[in-house]
């Protein structure tokens, strides 16, 4: 599993490749992890991914946790329907920020 | 079709291939195999995590089927009893602070099973899932 990485505007985008699962989770963890290290403003864009088990969703959980107790910001952007609706049906899209497009969540970042 | 797994985690998406190529035989929406792989993958990690302490080496099987409008999966184990269906379903309505990291699994496969059934049966666990293969009748709360 690949996580290509971007800038724009202070903005760090960080885009997984293929799948989610359990087998790659400790990849995109690292990935994610590290790169709040680095950046405070966070976006996961998952337009490049067809299929995310519970194992990615707990990466994405983390993230939004850290992030908020070091005042980031951590927006999910670009979902296709069917990664929506598992975040959907575990809750997730009431406790973290997703926008349709990186353009849409530029607000939230300023 | 009767599929024999090792109790590693890289054997899932070895499954999850078999089990979309089944799918695509039987005619199931690209949705619908999503759905499946995904409770699969869901069960076979938690078996792979949690049923075998002695962390040996051990065999599970997951027989799939289509009967009628539906796919049938019976994944049976060896390892010590456990029931999915017991445990408690995760907050889904707690805040990003106090929202528990993990537990989810279970939850994501019972969401997306019509039917999901478990017996221990001499010695073993049992699970026996159903998925309507057609979206209609299934009600999701909306």
């Amino acid at each position: 599993m690949e996580i290509k990485t971007t800038t724009e505007n202070g903005i760090t985008i960080l885009t997984p490749v293929a799948r989610v699962d359990t087998s790659t989770a400790k990849v995109f963890e690292d990935g994610v992890m590290g790169a709040i290290n680095s950046s405070n403003k966070i976006a996961i864009c998952f337009n490049e991914i067809d299929y995310i088990s519970s194992a990615g969703l707990r990466v994405v959980l983390m993230a939004g946790k850290k992030l908020t107790s070091l005042n980031g910001k951590l927006a999910l952007i670009d979902m296709p329907e069917k990664i929506f609706s598992v975040f959907k049906m575990s809750g997730f899209d009431k406790i973290l920020k997703i926008y349709p497009s990186l353009e849409e969540s530029k607000s939230f970042f300023n | 079709m009767l599929i024999i797994v090792k109790n590693n985690i890289n054997e899932i998406s070895r499954v999850c291939d078999i089990v979309r190529k089944f799918c695509e035989e039987h005619n199931v929406s690209n949705e619908k195999c999503h759905d499946i792989t995904l409770i699969l993958d869901e069960i076979i990690t938690n078996i792979v995590n949690y049923a075998y302490p002695d962390n040996k080496e051990h065999e599970l099987s997951v027989d799939i089927d289509k009967i009628g409008v539906h796919i049938t999966l019976r994944l049976v184990d060896s390892g010590i009893a456990f029931d999915p269906l017991a445990q408690a379903d995760p907050d889904v309505e707690s805040s990003l602070e106090e929202r528990k990291v993990g537990g989810l699994g279970i939850f994501i496969a019972k969401q997306l099973s019509d039917e999901l059934k478990y017996s221990r049966i001499n010695g073993q666990n049992q699970l026996d899932i159903r998925v309507a293969i057609y979206s209609e009748g299934k009600d999701n709360g909306n």
